[in-house]
Formats: C-alpha cells, sequence, structure tokens
C-alpha cells in the first residue's frame, strides 16, 4: 500500500495554536491570562442550578461567533462548532496560513470532543419533556450529530480532505492530534487543524455532579483539600504541517510533535485503574515513539481534574514511569485555571505545551495551598515559572479508560530529537 | 412501612441493578465483598434507593459509612422515621 | 449483529437469497410518520452471547459492539488465553454512540430533578462509552479509539485501524462500527426527510437507484473485524479471509448541497482508495455501494462511479446491500465488508432485491434484483454520508 512510505518518518510541526476558553481567547489574551494565574470558575449562568448541590462552572464569557464564523450561519451551528471554529481560524491566522495558498484537499480537521453539540439535545429532550415533540425539526439530525463539529470547520474554511471527530471524552484532543500527526506522517495530508471543543452542558453538569465529582468552590489540583473538578467548555487547535514545508514557507515552528502514546485500561468506565498502571503505559509509549527519556522532559501538563483520586494515581502513574526524575520535573494543572473543558482540554493544553516550549515559561497550578503527601512532586504551586523546555509531555486520560500521552519537543534548532 | 418492605425494596434495586437473583442477596451481604460490586453500581443503587425512598440530600457523610444492605435498611429507616430492629 | 444474522455467513446467505432484514416497525410512535419499515433488531438478546448475568452496565449500543466483539474474538481464534497475553485494541465507528442514553439520561433528571440522574447511564453518555464498555467485558488492553464520521464511520474505522497497525501500535486491532435503532434517531431522520415514505402515502422504497425510490430505512447493527498484522496472523495459523488494500477518504465542503461537488468528494474519495491501493479501476472485480435509497445520494454515487470507472463502468458489477440491511449508520461500512469477504470466498454478488427499474441515465452495471456469479480478487466498498463525508475501500484476496 502506498501512502505509508511516503516521507516514512516526516517529522510534523505546529506552527499555529488557537483557543477558545473560559479565561481568554487567542494566544495572547489566553497566554497572559495562564501566566498571571487567572481563575476562571464562577456561578454557572448558562442554566439553573438551584436544583444542584454544586453551582460553579467555567463558563466562557463574551463570545461572538459572529466574529469568528463567515462562510456558515452561526444560528445553524451548535456552540461547541462555534468555538471550534473560532479557534481553528485563529490558529490558521496564527499560523499565517491563508486557505488560497495550499491545496485544500490535502488538508482536513480532526476534532476531539465528548458531548458533540449537547445544547441540541438538551432541546429535543425539552420538547421531548413538554409533549411538544411536533416542534422538531430537521436541524436535530443536521446540527446534533458529534461529527458536525470537524465538519463544520472544514466546511467554514475550505478543507476537503481528512475530517472527521474522535469523541474520546476527556482524552479527544490528545487522541485527534495523535491521529492528524500519523495522517501528515503517511502523507494523507499536508496541512491538519487538529484540536478539541465542547461546550458547557446541563448533561454533563448533572452527570459529574452525581458522581459527586464537582468541586463547591474552586478546582485545586493536588491539594490535600481537593474535592473536585468545575466543569468547563472552550475550544483549542493547533496547525500541524510538516517541518520540511513549514521550513519552507518561513513559517514560526513553536515545536514539533515527537510522538504519542495510547494505552486503554479495561477497567472500569469512571474510574482510573487503581495503581494507575495504564497511564504509565501511555506515558512509556510516548517516550519510546518519541525517542526521549523521562530525563529529557521539562514539563508535563497533568491531567490534574481536582478529584480526589485522579491527582493522586497520576502521581502515582509519574512516579512509576519517571522514577526519581519525577521530583526534578515541574507538573502543572491549567485545568486549576480554565475548569474541565472535556473534549477541548487536552487540545488546549497541547497549546499550553506548545507555548511552554517557545516562551520557555511555565504555567502554575493555582489554588494550591495545603500540600497531600500522597502528591509530594513539584506542581508549580500557584505562579508562573521561567524554566527552559525543550520538551513537554501532555498527558489526559477519560471515561472508558483511554488513556493518552502527547509529547512536544522543540524546534531542530534547539534539539536534536529521534522520531521514530 | 415497615423494615421488612424496606429491606424488599432495596434488594429490588440491588437486583435491578446488579443483575442478582433477591433470593441470592443475604441480608448481611456487604456490597463490596460479598457481592462485588464496583463503585458505579453501588452509586447507581443509592440513587435509585434515594428515589424510590423518596429520600432527599443525602449527606456525604450518611452514605459513606454504608456498607452492607442493613447499613442501607438503617439509613432509609432513620429517614422515613420507620423502626428497623 | 444484524437483523440478518449474526455471523458474516449467514448475513451474506440471507442477501444471496434476497431476504430482508426491513420490517414494519412497532412501538415507535412517530405522529404523522412517513416511514413504518425499519431495521430493528426485534428478539435481540445480548444474555445469550455473552452469557453474564448483568448486563444492567450496558446500553443498547454496548450491547451490539459487546456481542459483536466477543463474535469477532470467536470466529477469529482469540482464545482468553491469548487475551492475557496480548493486547488486542478496538476502533469503533459510530454515527451517534448512543443517542437514546444521552437523551433518557437527560430526560430522567428533567422530570425527576438531577439529584436522582443515573450515574451508570451518565457513564454511557460519553460517545466512547461502547468501546471502553467492550473493552472492559472482553479485557481488550490494546489501542482503544471511537471515530464519528456520520454513516462513513464504519468504514473509516477499518481504515483507521489499518494505518495504526502499520505504523506500528498494535498487531490485533478490532473495527467497525455500531449504532442502535431507537426513537430519537428515528424521528430526527423522519423530521429531516431521509426516510422512505412519502406525503401522499405513495409506498415506502428504500431500493437503491430504483427510479420509484424514495428514502432509506433506518437499521442497527454491530459490526467487527479482526484486523491483523499479515505476518503476525500467518504465524498464529489463523483463517486469513482477506486484506485491506488500501482506503481513501475526502469531504464536501458543501456539504451536499451542491450536486457537482459532492459528486466529486465520492470520486476522489474512490480515486484516493484505488491509489492507496496501487490499483487501476479496471483492476476491481465488483463494487459495494453505499446507495440507500435516497434520491439525491443514490445518484450522484452512480455518477461518480461512472466518473471512476468510465470505460470499465459497463463491466464492474455494483451491488447495494443496504437495500435488504437498510441504513445501519456506523455499522454499514463494517457489514459492506463483512459481506464483500464472503463473496470473495464463494464467489456469488449479492443482488439488489425489488430493484424493477433503474433511474434514467444512470450508467453502473448494477446487479440487478438476483445475486451475480463473480470471482473477485479485490473490490471497492463506498461509504457516503448525506452531509459531506465520504470514505472508501479497498478488499483483496489474502495471497502469502
Amino acid at each position: 500500500m502506498c501512502g505509508s512510505s511516503v516521507a516514512e518518518r516526516r517529522r510534523i510541526a505546529v506552527t499555529g495554536v488557537g483557543t477558545v476558553t473560559p479565561i481568554g481567547t487567542g494566544r495572547e489574551q489566553f497566554w497572559r491570562s495562564l501566566l498571571a494565574g487567572r481563575c476562571g470558575a464562577g456561578p454557572v449562568e448558562s442554566f439553573d442550578t438551584s436544583n444542584f448541590q454544586v453551582h460553579r462552572g467555567a463558563e466562557v464569557k463574551d463570545f461572538r461567533a459572529s466574529d469568528y464564523v463567515f462562510e456558515l450561519d452561526p444560528g445553524c451551528l451548535g456552540r461547541a462548532s462555534q468555538f471550534a471554529i473560532a479557534a481553528a481560524r485563529l490558529a490558521l491566522e496564527d499560523a499565517s496560513l491563508d486557505p488560497i495558498a495550499f491545496d485544500t484537499q490535502q488538508a482536513g480537521v480532526i476534532c476531539g470532543t465528548t458531548s458533540g453539540e449537547p445544547q441540541v439535545i438538551e432541546q429535543f429532550d425539552d420538547q421531548y419533556v413538554g409533549g411538544g415533540l411536533d416542534r422538531i425539526g430537521p436541524e436535530f439530525i443536521k446540527q446534533y450529530p458529534c461529527h458536525v463539529i470537524a465538519a463544520n470547520v472544514a466546511s467554514e474554511l475550505g478543507f476537503a480532505g481528512e475530517v472527521n471527530t474522535i469523541p474520546a471524552a476527556c482524552a479527544a484532543g490528545n487522541y485527534a492530534i495523535a491521529h492528524a500527526f500519523d495522517l501528515l506522517r503517511s502523507g494523507r495530508a499536508n496541512v491538519m487543524l487538529a484540536g478539541g471543543a465542547d461546550s458547557f452542558s446541563r448533561i454533563t453538569f448533572t452527570g459529574f455532579a452525581r458522581l459527586g465529582a464537582i468541586a463547591p468552590d474552586v478546582c485545586r489540583p493536588f491539594d490535600r483539600r481537593r474535592k473536585g473538578m468545575i466543569p468547563g467548555e472552550g475550544a483549542g487547535m493547533l496547525v500541524l504541517e510538516p517541518l520540511d514545508r513549514a521550513m519552507r514557507r518561513g513559517a514560526r515552528i513553536y515545536c514539533e510533535v515527537a510522538g504519542y502514546g495510547l494505552s486503554c485500561d479495561a477497567h472500569h468506565m469512571t474510574a482510573a485503574h487503581p495503581e494507575g498502571s495504564g497511564a504509565a503505559r501511555a506515558m512509556e509509549a510516548a517516550l519510546r515513539q518519541s525517542g526521549v527519556t523521562p530525563d529529557d522532559v521539562d514539563y508535563i501538563s497533568a491531567h490534574g481534574t481536582g478529584t480526589p483520586t485522579n491527582d493522586r494515581l497520576e502521581t502515582i502513574a509519574v512516579k512509576r514511569v519517571f522514577r526519581e526524575a519525577a521530583y526534578r520535573t515541574p507538573i502543572s494543572s491549567i485545568k486549576s485555571m480554565l475548569g474541565h473543558t472535556m473534549g477541548a482540554a487536552s487540545a488546549i493544553e497541547a497549546v499550553v505545551c506548545a507555548l511552554a516550549i517557545f516562551y520557555d515559561h511555565i504555567p502554575p497550578t493555582i489554588n494550591l495551598q495545603e500540600s497531600d503527601p500522597d502528591c509530594d512532586l513539584d506542581y508549580v504551586p500557584n505562579c508562573a515559572r521561567e524554566h527552559r523546555v525543550a520538551v513537554a509531555m501532555n498527558n489526559a486520560y477519560a471515561f472508558g479508560g483511554n488513556n493518552s500521552s502527547l509529547i512536544l519537543a522543540a524546534a531542530p534548532t534547539r534539539l536534536q530529537v529521534t522520531v521514530h | 412501612m415497615d423494615a421488612e418492605e424496606i429491606r424488599a425494596g432495596i434488594k429490588r434495586i440491588i437486583a435491578k441493578v446488579s443483575g442478582i437473583n433477591c433470593a441470592e442477596i443475604a441480608d448481611s451481604a456487604s456490597y463490596v465483598d460479598d457481592l462485588g460490586l464496583d463503585s458505579l453500581s453501588i452509586l447507581e443503587i443509592a440513587v435509585n434507593v434515594e428515589h424510590d425512598f423518596k429520600i432527599k440530600e443525602a449527606q456525604d457523610d450518611e452514605l459513606s459509612e454504608i456498607r452492607t444492605i442493613e447499613d442501607t435498611v438503617r439509613f432509609v429507616g432513620r429517614r422515613l422515621c420507620v423502626e428497623v430492629a | 449483529m444484524s437483523s440478518l444474522g449474526d455471523s458474516a455467513p449467514r448475513l451474506h446467505r440471507a442477501m444471496c437469497e434476497g431476504k430482508s432484514g426491513l420490517h414494519p416497525l412497532e412501538g415507535f410512535d412517530v405522529e404523522r410518520p412517513r416511514c413504518s419499515l425499519g431495521g430493528n433488531l426485534v428478539s435481540f438478546s445480548a444474555e445469550s452471547y455473552l452469557k453474564k448475568k448483568n448486563l444492567r452496565p450496558l446500553d443498547r449500543t454496548g450491547q451490539l459492539v459487546a456481542v459483536a466483539t466477543q463474535l469477532a474474538l470467536e470466529d477469529s481464534g482469540w482464545t482468553t488465553e491469548e487475551l492475557g497475553k496480548q493486547d488486542v485494541g478496538l476502533v469503533l465507528g459510530t454515527f451517534f454512540g448512543s443517542v437514546h442514553t444521552i437523551s433518557e439520561f437527560d430526560r430522567h433528571a428533567v422530570l425527576a430533578g438531577p439529584s436522582y440522574a443515573s450515574p451508570m447511564d451518565f457513564a454511557n453518555t460519553v460517545i466512547n462509552a461502547a468501546a471502553g464498555q467492550a473493552a472492559i467485558w472482553h479485557g481488550l488492553r490494546g489501542v482503544n479509539s471511537t471515530i464519528s464520521a456520520g454513516s462513513t464511520s464504519g468504514l473509516l474505522a477499518l481504515g483507521y485501524a489499518v494505518d495504526l497497525i502499520r505504523n506500528g501500535r498494535g498487531t490485533a486491532i478490532l473495527a467497525g462500527g455500531a449504532d442502535e435503532f431507537c426513537f430519537e434517531s428515528f424521528l430526527g431522520f423522519e423530521r429531516a426527510g431521509f426516510l422512505c415514505g412519502s406525503d401522499g402515502g405513495t409506498g415506502e422504497f428504500p431500493i437503491p437507484f430504483d427510479r420509484r425510490r424514495n428514502g432509506f430505512a433506518l437499521a442497527e447493527a454491530g459490526g467487527l473485524l479482526m484486523l491483523e498484522d499479515a505476518d503476525s496472523a500467518v504465524a498464529r495459523g489463523a483463517y486469513v479471509r482477506g486484506e485491506i488494500k488500501g482506503y481513501g477518504s475526502a469531504y464536501d465542503c458543501a456539504r451536499g448541497r451542491h450536486s457537482e461537488r459532492a459528486v466529486e468528494a465520492i470520486e476522489r474519495a474512490m480515486r484516493l482508495a484505488l491509489v492507496n491501493a496501487e490499483l487501476t479501476p479496471g483492476e476491481i472485480d465488483c463494487l459495494s455501494a453505499s446507495a440507500n435509497g435516497s434520491v439525491l445520494g443514490d445518484r450522484r454515487e452512480a455518477l461518480a462511479i461512472a466518473h471512476v470507472f468510465d470505460a470499465q463502468s459497463d463491466c464492474v458489477p455494483v451491488t447495494a446491500i443496504k437495500s435488504m440491511i437498510g441504513e445501519a449508520l456506523g455499522a454499514s461500512g463494517a457489514l459492506q465488508a463483512l459481506d464483500l469477504l464472503e463473496t470473495m470466498r464463494d464467489g456469488v454478488l449479492p443482488g439488489i432485491p425489488l430493484l424493477e427499474q433503474m433511474e434514467d441515465g444512470l450508467r453502473p452495471v448494477v446487479v440487478g434484483p438476483k445475486p451475480r456469479q463473480v470471482d473477485v480478487r479485490t473490490a471497492l466498498i463506498n461509504s457516503v454520508g448525506f452531509d459531506g463525508n465520504c470514505c472508501s475501500l479497498v478488499l483483496g484476496r489474502f495471497l502469502m
């Protein structure tokens, strides 16, 4: 089968990033907020939480779809699609990549998500419950299924190649980036937009609240008093293209995608394996493919949801893989600031890794005041830190036991990595 | 409602969630050790119990003490002000 | 797991006999329905396959996938012992995940209050739930992923899995797709005008390429194929049924609103698959079309086939199994592949029952109502969505 030998081990660069988050939209605003340790948690505004025992979320404020959606009708798009398009446009602009300048049949979109377009189905359910099924029209099938998110981005931007959605829940962003990476390496594409998007959702909020996983105040990853996560929303998109093409066109190169690892716990639908073995396997696979050792990793972007269990198990998994190096490797969770943006989370965190490498600056884990003996690593508490970052690892774990680890590395002038 | 009815109702819920026959569920059975249930199943049972017995706002500390079916029967009895021996 | 049987041979035999898996629907009451036909599994009992007492954690989509996984593992000769020693992966294509579970969870929470929302149902509201459940039930510790590209999801999952194996992400991966039949999806497609039937009550004709066709009939199924690195498969003495030689996918940015662009995207996916397989159109012995009775969809696919096969389109027999199996969304590509593997083995290509007269001007040699003898060394499968996604995959005989 031809294609797999094409540029067999093409190196893949990140040349643009775009984000829509509860603490800022667009690279500059977002990065500034991150380094300043801004917290995006607040009272939930998009629906009435008076019947719940928790009331806090991290919603994106002041988002106007019409600022980013020009070809499609924003009114026909769900919120997750609007976020995805905005992040994609911002990433393309950031990459100085004009769709006129490249073959759009070789350009694709892979988007991760947890819920798809939940507000569409919530509306359907409201009508169902209210006896108004006759009001349901053709929009349900056209706007709800999760594949529309990647499709909407592709239609808006005119990308006609590989277009699909990877709904791998809270690890979806990493899975999408991994898939785009493979498509580029095998020659099935020359430009990929990869990332994730999710909108705030009554369904998601209800579910996590029912599991007792939502914090009453803020998200405090790794803190002894942590009580859970803060549900959020947003989107993160990266422009990926072959390194040689990026260099030829004089693109700014944030970093390379060095490799990834995926694993499946096959253990429990909502809880991680108690020994963190699945997470460890994903990290080991990523390190192997990237040709880097734990000592080479300068920063880990943690899954760090702020639940008592995740943070403890994640720490165990990191120690399993990194051993002594675990204590020397800064690891922070931006969910302390953004909340858990679900399918967007690991994509936004990948953006953060790219920026950390580019700027040699690590964002903090905020709200961390009391240390937990089970979580005794360097979580970059409360203050961002200037730190040389040549290699960053991005970890994300999802319902269904889907684990992922993505490794980004500084562009060639700064580091020689052997990509297998 | 008396203790027997509460016990029977709880066992019905356990049967629905776990597939274990009511007849095979001992009154003294513990959820994890005897019935082999995972955390999601146990939580599902708890939510169903709260729903079926119309219990509102069960607190974390009430629920975290529950290990066996008898614990659940006592919890429901307390909330419904029913004597359970 | 389909309305025409729980194995590839059974499915294939039923279709070669012209049997239909579509029947009058019961219990899906929609106001003023135009469509009364569907391909739901009326007597599906996951217990009889999975043999475990408690299936509560699984929703219907989860059951379809868990059962298909079991059947595929048995069929490919993987024992529990071998599963313990080696990591087998799962890549699942799905259109909805389970929209029914998501909707039920939400409705229950709205009506009873959020404190009574079901934790077990919540676990199944994520679209990758079925793949995660199957992994737990069968101990699949290899790479596990879910992919959604509309109704092309199942075929695309096969391609995704092939690439993962070629990239060294695993030597054995189950791949395919599943979607359940439920009120929510039925209503959704009905309201969008995709289902067969007419306001004038002239009848339901989910017959691919037929001039009377007026939409598709929704169905449900789960279909998985065990894909393995060829050397590993041979080394373990597996019975190899065929080889995936290549695939291609393309997207129509106009999402089906402009005929020419829709045809172009379908054509492009087919050409990409052929190039990827290093084959010319002349080397393809038969084609399994995505056509399902859609007025626009079938016509556009026929045009694309004619463009690609050009002079040969008088020679390449084209079948459309959705005439019998209905539109099983995420599962359809997998079912098409399973059926073609049987055709490669027994030389019989299913016909399109009830096809009486092709629409004027459609060129491909569609098989006609009766099955046809064809010696198949390589075959092309198409999967075309109504809103832009197109995928094609080449299957071939396995030669050592």
